[in-house]
């Protein structure tokens, strides 16, 4: 569905990615782990669009899409919940899910997506009239994804959605993902919470300073002993 | 102290602030969502306010059925400013700065354009009711001030519903609140600032004819008008239109009362003092900033 082959980005002379390569087969649930600075960010902001490559190909459905513009990417169903959520926060909880479904195509479905969301984060439906910024922690990263879900994704891409959540929040997070995923939504996952990723993930791809160290099918990973010593500190 | 004086000079300061609300505006909206300070937005109204003549002179056009013509002219023309003027200093590293100087420029060419087309004599927007008066008992109301006060409001609500309640305005506050996130969902940036920028020029001709009902205009006015933009939108708060819609009036009221009960040369004194007061209190202006 997707694949990344051999990306370079460049921050001025700093190489950001060094070679990337990475496939997301339809209804897989992919995870992408590595350490603060690895360029997880780096390579989902390059496949949505908002940091060109400088060199590579991103390949959709067997069309390239580098170059593409971030609305553009948008408007293919590349969906990002991106890093610190970056809500309206000045918008209400109802505003900020009908941003999510502001192109023509999602917004003809949006009464459907938003019984879906409420279905999924019951509380948000209490929350419809708060301002975001006024939200808990897990509840603006319910907003994050529930205004993902209002996009229509056909791959949803989350970086660090558990991040500066409370552990049961965290939980909450993973489990809706790996809810999604059921529900037929390609995901590709960041996180650096390396045991919970990999334990709803059916492939990982493990980055280290721009480039895949190691990848294989999730449940291999955990094993891994390279992969325990760095990540899970076993 | 006579009540009457005091409720007559609230009245034409509300008046008088409205029209600086809608002046202000689309000023607060292009410094607050674009992160640029259009200088030229008070040359852009005074082009309206110019415009509304001549229509009113050739055709004894209303002016303000003259905005049905200008409105759109003005839009286009902004929109043409945008993409070839204001899109490569986006790439700036300080558009602030970059965006001062560039409509710094364009405000010069136009006042020079309004100079050659129109001549320095200052001039009034003559009405069939520009000297009829509505009177309430001890309280006069002149039309053409009634006008553009009405028209003011009319101006303010509509852009503050657009903003809130059409998908394109909700557009527009997102992608001031959060730039990429707005991408990530399908804004394109460039096309809604064009949108923005085309909406407060319009705003502006709007703003500029319901000047010209308050007072005498010449092509150097603008400097005058820009002058009150930075008070109403400094006081009011960047890119807040209600806010920038409540401090207009609050100035309005008070350079009427001072008007009213102190010397002329008191008046600015006192307004830009009170400016200064604010910046150094409350630098991001007396209401939340918030679109």
């Amino acid at each position: 569905m997707l694949s990344v082959n051999d990306v370079i980005v460049l921050y001025q002379k700093l190489r950001a990615l060094q070679g990337v390569s990475l496939e997301v087969g339809e209804g897989d649930l992919v995870a992408l782990i590595g350490s603060n600075g690895a360029g997880k960010t780096t390579l989902i902001n390059t496949i949505s669009g908002l940091i060109p490559a400088g060199g590579g190909a991103i390949m959709w459905q067997g069309t390239p899409i580098g170059g593409l513009s971030p609305d553009q990417i948008c408007r293919e169903g590349i969906i990002q919940v991106p890093e610190g959520r970056k809500l309206f926060s000045q918008m209400t909880v109802e505003e900020n899910l009908e941003m999510g479904a502001y192109l023509p195509v999602a917004r003809s479905q949006a009464e459907e997506s938003r019984q879906m969301v409420f279905e999924i984060f019951p509380r948000l439906a209490e929350r419809r009239c708060q301002t975001a910024r006024t939200l808990s922690g897990g509840e603006q990263q319910m907003v994050a994804v529930a205004r993902a879900i209002m996009a229509r994704p056909k791959l949803l891409m989350l970086d660090e959605p558990s991040l500066g959540l409370s552990p049961i929040a965290a939980a909450e997070i993973f489990k809706t993902i790996e809810e999604l995923n059921n529900r037929g939504i390609t995901v590709l996952l960041v996180s650096q919470e390396v045991l919970q990723t990999l334990t709803i993930a059916k492939y990982g791809y493990v980055l280290e300073n721009g480039k895949v160290t190691f990848s294989g099918p999730a449940k291999e990973l955990l094993d891994d002993p390279r992969v325990k010593e760095s990540y899970l500190g076993l | 102290m006579n009540t009457v004086l005091v409720v007559r000079s609230l009245i034409s300061g509300i008046m008088m602030g409205s029209v600086y609300a809608l002046l202000g505006v689309g000023f607060s909206l292009t410094w607050g969502v674009m992160k640029v300070i259009n200088i030229s937005h008070a040359t852009f109204g005074l082009l309206g306010a110019f415009i509304a003549y001549t229509l009113l002179h050739a055709w004894s056009l209303d002016p303000i059925l003259s905005l049905a013509l200008s409105a759109p002219l003005l839009f286009f023309l902004a929109c043409l400013i945008y993409r070839f003027i204001i899109v490569p200093i986006t790439k700036a590293k300080e558009v602030i700065v970059a965006s001062m100087i560039v409509t710094f420029g364009i405000a010069i060419i136009l006042e020079n354009v309004m100079l050659l087309i129109w001549s320095p004599d200052p001039r009034l927007l003559t009405t069939s009711y520009t000297s009829k008066v509505l009177i309430l008992g001890p309280l006069y109301f002149q039309y053409p001030r009634l006008a553009g006060f009405l028209m003011s409001l009319a101006g303010v609500l509509v852009i503050h519903f657009f903003l809130k309640k059409t998908y394109m305005g909700k557009a527009v506050r997102a992608a001031w609140q959060q730039p990429d996130a707005a991408q990530l969902y399908g804004v394109n940036l460039q096309r809604i600032s064009m949108i923005t920028f085309g909406l407060a020029i319009s705003s502006a001709g709007a703003g500029g004819v319901a000047m010209a009902f308050l007072y005498a205009f010449e092509p150097h006015t603008h400097n005058l008008w820009l002058i009150y933009l930075f008070l109403v939108v400094i006081v009011g708060g960047v890119g807040n239109v209600l806010g920038t819609a409540l401090a207009g009036l609050i100035i309005g009221v008070i350079t009427g009362l001072s008007f009213a009960f102190l010397p002329y040369q008191w008046v600015n004194l006192l307004t830009f003092g009170l400016l200064m007061v604010i910046l150094v209190f409350r630098p991001q202006g007396l209401f939340q900033s918030e679109v």
